[in-house]
Order: structure tokens, then C-alpha cells, then sequence
């Protein structure tokens, strides 16, 4: 307890660093971000050594007058994944930082201590006025660090974006609360928790509750900030912003539906795993179709969000169906897949970041053969693409793994046809959303750091400073770590969920779950071990042969090939998209700049673009009709002082009038 | 302790064994479509012979290449083995290292690869099969899993060695037989067979599977070739394992599985690439009907 209060002290003397003078702001740069790497580390170890080994109750339990300060076990697992989520990507933000030097480095440190603070406040508010307080001050901070490139047009307007987006979502947040707490009999959570809240009142905490934290999370179709957010803010707020932030949306969810809404109706479940299902799949097919790579690892982030909710809905339709103990692998895979996301789209967006700090682009392509140039974040790129695409020995499956495993105990205790059918649904959309995520990553990678140079932006590119590198290689190997050995974080996980008296699902032979009848198995250091073997032996032999190796350009034809006859990012993802032209809708319009004869000396300008879903079905009309009925209110609003003053008079008189009536 | 590596070690030499004849049934497809075509044919040895030679052939690597380049092969032709170690077989008494999904998510690992590897060369042909490989993929999986998914609704797990048919139950019903379709069509698909994908030719309109393996030659193309190779055997002894409900030995059953490949693939043209959805889609409808049978 003493730890973590700690922590959020240095977290505050990190944020005074933005008033250093101007001469010191390289010092105060590292100086603000050794206190996040030294508080975020603390957060982790107080968090860890409350889940392992508890030695008290409350992880921190703490007061100032009606405000509280309480963490459990659900909050302790949030602030360990925030913990460690901080302390690497503070470390790779100690060089990617200095890119900001003279343009207001010190806010950019000062906040990331505060962003980071109201993150940990928000996971240890005890009551609803601090809940959402730290959540307020969080969505502040975090409209302040995305709009901090305040100089492009695009990164304002995002942000502004982000802000509204966001304010709608407390809002929403608000009403749940207040449903909740005016139910009960204090604003305090462990109040809030004994609520008689019933009936269609309770519907409407629920479905103001999910939405509020939905649109934090950015399942669709309430994601539409994310993609636009993620990229304009510099990569490592990204990083936390999309490994951490969209989390504690979960944190809250879960806090709200464990804790004061209950889950005995089936419907609140259905909705979340249905939204969570329909998030996975459409986020990870809108990734596959952008070139801007941090859009793609946006959009990526609202499908893992996606399967992340899924698997908590799976979670709650068990339990409404009464059955606690098959629940809990749900649960655990919802916290498992949420810690295990963290890391690896914290390393992804470190890894965007290099490749932007080394190109000055975002767009990949213009890029190809980064891997000859940047060897190392090239190796921890490849590590994040295998995760994100759910491939073994990386924590990606491990996590997917158990997703799919609830799924399954899901589809056992499905009797009736309307619940078959739900579950068939739910496969066919995990199934699409796995392999198209597959398909995303390979595109990304192979288009961004394999293959040649399309542009000569990759000429000048280089290996990234140490303290980057070394927050990727940190967050690289917990991935690499994670998926190998699962049981320490599984079991964790599960202790959350389940607590002590549960036998834990993690051994060291792997992942065992029997929820669905008989046992099934995930074993990766088995399947690593059975692998390296066959793999040395393979490369032993083949490296004998090694002197049989010519390099040689194949298939040229006797001209001299051009990386231009490279596929690109758009031609790899053709495919799809005119698979799924139903729900893409891609717009393209060509131009012809020069068309003498129709066959040769073309010169053509090809425009695609695909508007998001929901941007153009549910949004644009939305604003319209806002717009619209603002300039009706307009007629109204004519400026002049004596207009006013004649408004107020006629209500004066409405008021009097009414008054004597009554 | 004793028991599981005992377990892990028949586990491997099933994958041996599944390796050995991988080739033989290679032969044995292209001898009954040879056949079906009224030629002579190849000897069914042949595929052993071909093997032999791209091995002692040299390799000729682009410049424009990675490790990644490299690795690939080595990697599908691993995650090839390990799948046949975990399926189960002809042995009893082999442990589980992984379920079905493990299974899917290993092979996943290895296209994972091969598709990296084909934009690797810096070649359009190499990007296309790529990107074909991955639009295949996206249409396929839905129906491995709601093939997982109806044995796992039968058997109550996912571990492959429990969804193995009980021929002491009622093992031929109406939902069974329209798995065993749909699977059948499954692993055309997965392994680049006709309809979905022409694994004879060269010829950049239809190759899907071979244009990503066009930049290899010597020992790492004998990597792929074998890896494909194991894959087709692996899939037709889950098919005869898991889905074809006769009460015939698994050996049977995997050269009745062969012999319909070699006759599907003479009665087939190569469908039209976005006509694959369709095909996929029968898949998944005929999965599930089974399942709402089940």
C-alpha cells in the first residue's frame, strides 16, 4: 500500500518536471521519464506481490473524506498490466522523446507522468467521484497528448474528435453511476454493490454503462475516434494509449457488471459478446485495407478489443446460465488476452514509431526492405506481427487459445437451435477474424520491412537509439516469454477471477482446460521443444550443404527488375476487398491524365478510398441533421442585445403567467 | 513423467511415419489421376526420386532476400511435422500437446511464413500467391472451425485423439456424413487442390500455392514440397480419423481419401478465384446443417 501511494507521489514529481526552465528541458525529459519508468515499476511490483502472495485484504484502502481509494484483486490485475505496460514504453519513450526537443518536450514528459497517474487512479477509485474524476482528468491529459503535434491540421481535428467522443462516453458513464449510486446508499463502490436497482431502471445502467465504456475501448460502432486518434498522437502515447487506456474501459466494464449490475440476465451478455464479435471481425477487416500503419494497429486494436469483450459476454451468458465454474475460463481468457494485448500493441506502436522516426512516414507503401536496414526492430516487429496474428510461442495465442476454449464450453451447454446458431455465428466470425489478422500482419510486415525500397525514404532509414530498442526487446520478450511459459500469468489471471480455491488452469506442461468435458491441452514449451529439435536438425543439414548457395537474381527474364513490380500493400489486400465489397463499399475513381491511344502511354491516377461503415451510415447523418437544426436555432439567434433582453422579458412573463396559473 | 515422454516419443514417430509415406501418397494421387486420364504414369515412387533430386540440387537465392527468405521453408516444413506428430493415428497411447485449435494455429504458423517469404523475392508473382494464399485462408477458416467445432459438440473436447469416431456409438448419421462432405472440401482447399487451386501448373491465372514457392529451388524447395506433401497426408488421416464414419482401418480410409482427390480433380476445372466464396460457403452451410443435426 505504502508502494503504490508512493508511486502516484513520484508520478506527481514527474509531472512538476513541466515546469522546469526551458535550458533544462532535455534534463527534464529524462528526469520525467525515469520518475514514470521508477512509479510505473512500483505500481507493477505492488500490484504482483498483492496478486501472488496477499498479505492483506485491499491492495490499498485509503481516504479523504468521501473519497476512497480501494483496490482489489480486479483493479490489482489492471495495475500490473499498466505497471509493466509503463515502465516499458517510458523507457523506449527516454530517445523516442528527444524528437520533440524545443517543441514543448517537457509537456509531453509532464503529462505522460500525469496520463499514467490518472490511469492508476482510475484503477484504485473506490468510490464514483473519484471513478470519475481520475477518468476525467485521463481523458483530459490524453486529448492534450494526442493533440500535441498541434501543428498539422489532421492531429487537431483527431484530437477534437477524440475529445467529443470521449466526453460522450463519460457522459453516458455518468448516467450509469448516478442509476446506480442513487440506488444504494453512498456513491462508494462497496455500496454501490448492494443496489436494488431492478427491472428496466437496471436495463438502462446496463446499456448506458456498456456504451460508455465501448466507446473507451472503441468497439464498433463507437471506435470511430480510434483510428484517427491513435495515429496523431506521437507512437508512444499511442502505445499507452491503445496497450493501457482502452484496458481500464475494460477494468470498468467489468467492475460495473461484476460488481453492481450482476449477471443473471441473458441478454446483457449476448449484447457485449455480440458487439465484441462484430468489433473483431470488421476492425481487423478495415486494418487489412489501410497503408497507414499505425491506422492498421488501430483498427487492430478495436478487433483484439473486440475478442477481448467477446469473451467476457461468453463469460456472462455462462453465468446467467448458472454456470459459475465454466465462466471462469471466459473471464480469465478475457484478462489474459487483455494483458497479453497490452504488450504486444505496446510493441507494435513502439515499432511504428521507429519505422516513423527512421522514415519520417507512416505509410508503408512507401516502404520495403526495413528489415536490411533496421535488423533489430525488424526482429521485434516480426515477434509483435506473429502475436497479433495469434501464432504459438507468442502470447497471442495463448490468449486466443482460451477465447476460443470459452467458446467451446459455450457451445456445450447449447441446447436449443437459436443457441447453436449463435455459436455457429460466433465460430465463423472467430474464424475470419484469426486468419484475416493473419493476413493483415503478413501484409504489414512483409510490405513495410521485406522485399526492396519502394521509395528512396527507406535510403536513409537506420537502427533506432538504445532505449528504444530496448523497450521494444523488453516488450518483445515478456511477449516471446508469455507465450511460452503461460502458467504465471494464466494462473494470475485466474486467481482474479476465481480466487485461491480454484485449481489453476497454467502448469508448467502448459494450459489445461476441462470446462468442456474432457480435457484439452495447449503445451508450448513442448511444441517449442519438439520444434527446436527438428529445426537444429534441419539446419544442420542444410548448412552443410550451404557451399551449394548461389545469389543470383531469379526469374528476371533477362531485364533488370524494378521494385516497382513489387506487389503493394492495396494490390495484397485486392482480395478481400472484393470479397467483402458488401461491407467495405470501397470508392475508386480513375483518372486519366494522358490517354491518346487506349492502350499505350497511359498516364493514370487511380484514387481509392474506403470511408469507414459507420462514419457514413450513422455518423455523417448525425452531424447533418445537428448542423442543420443548429442554423434553425440560428433564425433564433440574431446577435442583437434587445432581442435578448425581449427573450428573457417574454419568459419572465411565460414564468409569471405559469406561476399564477398554478 | 516416464509416461508422457514415452507418449511424446510415439508422437514423433507417428510424424515419421506420416513422413515416410507422404510421398507415396503424393504418388499415388498423380497414378490414379494418370489412370482416370488413360495414361501410364509416373511410378508411384516417383515423387521420392523428385524429392532426391531438388535435394542435391543447388539453391540459387535473389539478393533482395532475408533470412525471413530462409527460415520459411524451414519453418512450414516444421509446423508440417509437428501437426503430423499431433494428429492422431496409427499409435495408441501418444499424448496431447495440443487440441484442434493448436493444430489449426501451427499450421497457421507455417503459411504465416510461406506468405512472408513470397513478398520476400521482391516479385509480383510472389506478392500474388501471397495474397491469394491469405484470401483463401480467410474463406477457409470459418470452416475448419465449425468443423472443430461439430466434433467438439460430439466428443465434449477438443483434444484430437478424443474426437476419434466410436464406432461403439452410432457413428453413421445424417450429420456425420455432412461433416465428412464439408471436411472434404476443406482440405482441398487447405492444400491447394483443384477446384480452389491448381497445384500442376505454372501458369500465373490459376497458381495460387506455387507461385509463392517460384523463387525456391534445391534443398529449400524440397522443404515446401515435402512440407505439402505431409500437410495432404495429415489432413486425409484426420479426415479418415475424425470424419469419414466407416468402420474401415485408418490406412484404408487414407487411400480412399487419396483416391477421391485424384478423381475430384479430374472431374474439376479450376473454379474462378472469387468463386472460391461460394465453394466455401457450401462448406459452411453443409457444417451447419450438421451441427443443428447433431
Amino acid at each position: 500500500m505504502e508502494l503504490l501511494l508512493s508511486s502516484l507521489g513520484i508520478y506527481l514529481v514527474g509531472t512538476l518536471t513541466i515546469l522546469w526552465p526551458k535550458r533544462l528541458e532535455l534534463a527534464a525529459h529524462y528526469a520525467g521519464m525515469l520518475c514514470a519508468i521508477v512509479a510505473s515499476g512500483m505500481v507493477a511490483w505492488s500490484a504482483l506481490s498483492y496478486l501472488t502472495n496477499p498479505v492483506s485484504a485491499w491492495l490499498i484502502e485509503w481516504h479523504w473524506g468521501d473519497y476512497y481509494l480501494l483496490g482489489d484483486t480486479w483493479s490489482a490485475a489492471f495495475l500490473l498490466l499498466a505497471g509493466i505496460a509503463g515502465v516499458f514504453i517510458s523507457i523506449y519513450a527516454l530517445d523516442y522523446g528527444k524528437g520533440y526537443l524545443g517543441e514543448r518536450i517537457r509537456a509531453l514528459s509532464g503529462l505522460w507522468n500525469l496520463f499514467i497517474l490518472s490511469i492508476v487512479a482510475v484503477l484504485i477509485s473506490g468510490d464514483a467521484f473519484t471513478f470519475i474524476l481520475s477518468w476525467e482528468i485521463m481523458a483530459l491529459v490524453s486529448f492534450l497528448l494526442v493533440n500535441h503535434e498541434s501543428g498539422k491540421k489532421d492531429t487537431v481535428s483527431a484530437a477534437y474528435q477524440y475529445m467529443v467522443m470521449t466526453h460522450i462516453g463519460t457522459a453516458a458513464i455518468l448516467v450509469a453511476f448516478y442509476l446506480v449510486g442513487s440506488h444504494s446508499a453512498s456513491f462508494g463502490f462497496a455500496d454501490m454493490s448492494h443496489n436494488d436497482l431492478t427491472g428496466m431502471m437496471k436495463n438502462i445502467a446496463f446499456v448506458f454503462a456498456f456504451a460508455g465504456f465501448a466507446l473507451k475501448s472503441g468497439l464498433m460502432p463507437l471506435h470511430i475516434w480510434l483510428p484517427n486518434a491513435h495515429p496523431a498522437a506521437p507512437s508512444h502515447v499511442s502505445a499507452l494509449m491503445s496497450g493501457v487506456m482502452l484496458k481500464v474501459a475494460l477494468y470498468g466494464f467489468g467492475r460495473f457488471a461484476f460488481q453492481f449490475i450482476g449477471m443473471d440476465t441473458f441478454w446483457y451478455g449476448l449484447v457485449v459478446m455480440l458487439v465484441g464479435l462484430i468489433s473483431a471481425f470488421l476492425g481487423v477487416l478495415y486494418a487489412t485495407m489501410e497503408s497507414d500503419m499505425k491506422r492498421i494497429l488501430a483498427y487492430s486494436s478495436v478487433e483484439n478489443m473486440g475478442i477481448i469483450f467477446a469473451a467476457f459476454g461468453c463469460g456472462m451468458v455462462l453465468m446467467s446460465l448458472q454456470l459459475l465454474p465454466l465462466a471462469i475460463v471466459a473471464f480469465t481468457a478475457a484478462l489474459v488476452h487483455a494483458f497479453s494485448h497490452s504488450l504486444m500493441k505496446g510493441l507494435m506502436f513502439m515499432s511504428a514509431g521507429a519505422v516513423m522516426h527512421a522514415t519520417g512516414s507512416k505509410n508503408i507503401e512507401k516502404m520495403g526492405g526495413l528489415a536490411k536496414k533496421m535488423p533489430y526492430t525488424a526482429i521485434f516487429t516480426l515477434i509483435g506481427a506473429m502475436a497479433l496474428s495469434s501464432l504459438p510461442f507468442t502470447s497471442g495465442l495463448v490468449g486466443e487459445w482460451m477465447v476460443l476454449q470459452s467458446f467451446i464450453t459455450f457451445a456445450q451447454q447449447a441446447g436449443t437451435p437459436e443457441l447453436r446458431l449463435l455459436v455457429i455465428f460466433a465460430f465463423i466470425l472467430l474464424g475470419m477474424t484469426g486468419a484475416t489478422a493473419l493476413g493483415c500482419f503478413v501484409r504489414l510486415y512483409g510490405v513495410a520491412f521485406l522485399g526492396r525500397a519502394r521509395t528512396s525514404i527507406v535510403d536513409k532509414a537506420h537502427e533506432q537509439p538504445a532505449f528504444m530498442l530496448m523497450g521494444m526487446g523488453i516488450a518483445a520478450g515478456l511477449v516471446v516469454f508469455m507465450g511460452i511459459c503461460p502458467d504465471p500469468v494464466v494462473n494470475i489471471m485466474q486467481r482474479v477471477i476465481a480466487g485461491p480455491a480454484v485449481p489453476p488452469m497454467g502448469s508448467p506442461f502448459g494450459i489445461i482446460w476441462g470446462g468442456s468435458g474432457q480435457y484439452a491441452i495447449y503445451s508450448p514449451a513442448i511444441i517449442l521443444g519438439l520444434v527446436a529439435v527438428t529445426g537444429l536438425f534441419l539446419t544442420v543439414s542444410l548448412s552443410r550443404k550451404g557451399r551449394f548457395v548461389q545469389r543470383d537474381v531469379t526469374w528476371n527474364c533477362g531485364t533488370e527488375p524494378t521494385s516497382r513490380q513489387q506487389y503493394t500493400a492495396t494490390g495484397f489486400s485486392k482480395p478481400l476487398r472484393r470479397a467483402f465489397t458488401a461491407i467495405l463499399n470501397p470508392k475508386r475513381r480513375t483518372e486519366y491524365l494522358r490517354k491518346e491511344h487506349s492502350y499505350f502511354g497511359r498516364k493514370m491516377e487511380v484514387h481509392l478510398e474506403i470511408p469507414d461503415l459507420f462514419n457514413d451510415k450513422l455518423y455523417k447523418p448525425v452531424v447533418t441533421w445537428m448542423i442543420n437544426s443548429s442554423s434553425a436555432f440560428r433564425r433564433v439567434q440574431q446577435g442583437s442585445v434587445s432581442l435578448y433582453i425581449g427573450y428573457t422579458m417574454v419568459a419572465m412573463i411565460v414564468v409569471l403567467i405559469w406561476g399564477v396559473l398554478l | 513423467m516416464r509416461f508422457f515422454f514415452e507418449g511424446l516419443g510415439l508422437n514423433i514417430i507417428q510424424g515419421l511415419i506420416l513422413l515416410l509415406f507422404a510421398p507415396l501418397l503424393a504418388g499415388i494421387i498423380n497414378k490414379v489421376k494418370a489412370f482416370l486420364q488413360k495414361r501410364k504414369g509416373a511410378s508411384i515412387f516417383q515423387e521420392y526420386f523428385d524429392l532426391y533430386k531438388w535435394w542435391r540440387k543447388p539453391t540459387i537465392l535473389t539478393p533482395y532476400t532475408t533470412t525471413v527468405f530462409v527460415a520459411a521453408p524451414i519453418v512450414y516444413f516444421i509446423t508440417c511435422f509437428v501437426a503430423a506428430a499431433m494428429v492422431p493415428g496409427f499409435l495408441s497411447g501418444q499424448v496431447s500437446i495440443g487440441d484442434a485449435f493448436v493444430f489449426v494455429y501451427i499450421l497457421a504458423l507455417g503459411r504465416f511464413f510461406m506468405t512472408l517469404s513470397s513478398m520476400d523475392a521482391a516479385t509480383a508473382f510472389g506478392g500474388m500467391g501471397g495474397s491469394r494464399e491469405i484470401y483463401i485462408s480467410v474463406l477457409v477458416e470459418p470452416a475448419v472451425m465449425l468443423a472443430i467445432l461439430i466434433n467438439s459438440m460430439r466428443y465434449h473436447t477438443t483434444t484430437l485423439s478424443s474426437m476419434v469416431i466410436d464406432y461403439d456409438g452410432a457413428y453413421f448419421t445424417v450429420s456425420a456424413a455432412l461433416a465428412c462432405v464439408a471436411f472434404f472440401l476443406v482440405i482441398l482447399a487447405e492444400n491447394s487442390r483443384l477446384p480452389v487451386d491448381n497445384p500442376d501448373t505454372h501458369l500465373e491465372l490459376t497458381m495460387i500455392h506455387e507461385c509463392m514457392t517460384l523463387e525456391y529451388s534445391g534443398p529449400l524447395l524440397t522443404l515446401i514440397h515435402l512440407g505439402s506433401m505431409l500437410k495432404v497426408m495429415v489432413f486425409l488421416t484426420l479426415f479418415g480419423a475424425l470424419y469419414l464414419p466407416l468402420a474401415v482401418p485408418l490406412a484404408l480410409k487414407i487411400l480412399f481419401g487419396a483416391v477421391l482427390i485424384g478423381v475430384v480433380e479430374i472431374l474439376n476445372n479450376k473454379m474462378r478465384l472469387f468463386k472460391v466464396r461460394v465453394y466455401m460457403g457450401a462448406a459452411v452451410v453443409l457444417l451447419l446443417l450438421a451441427i443443428i443435426a447433431e
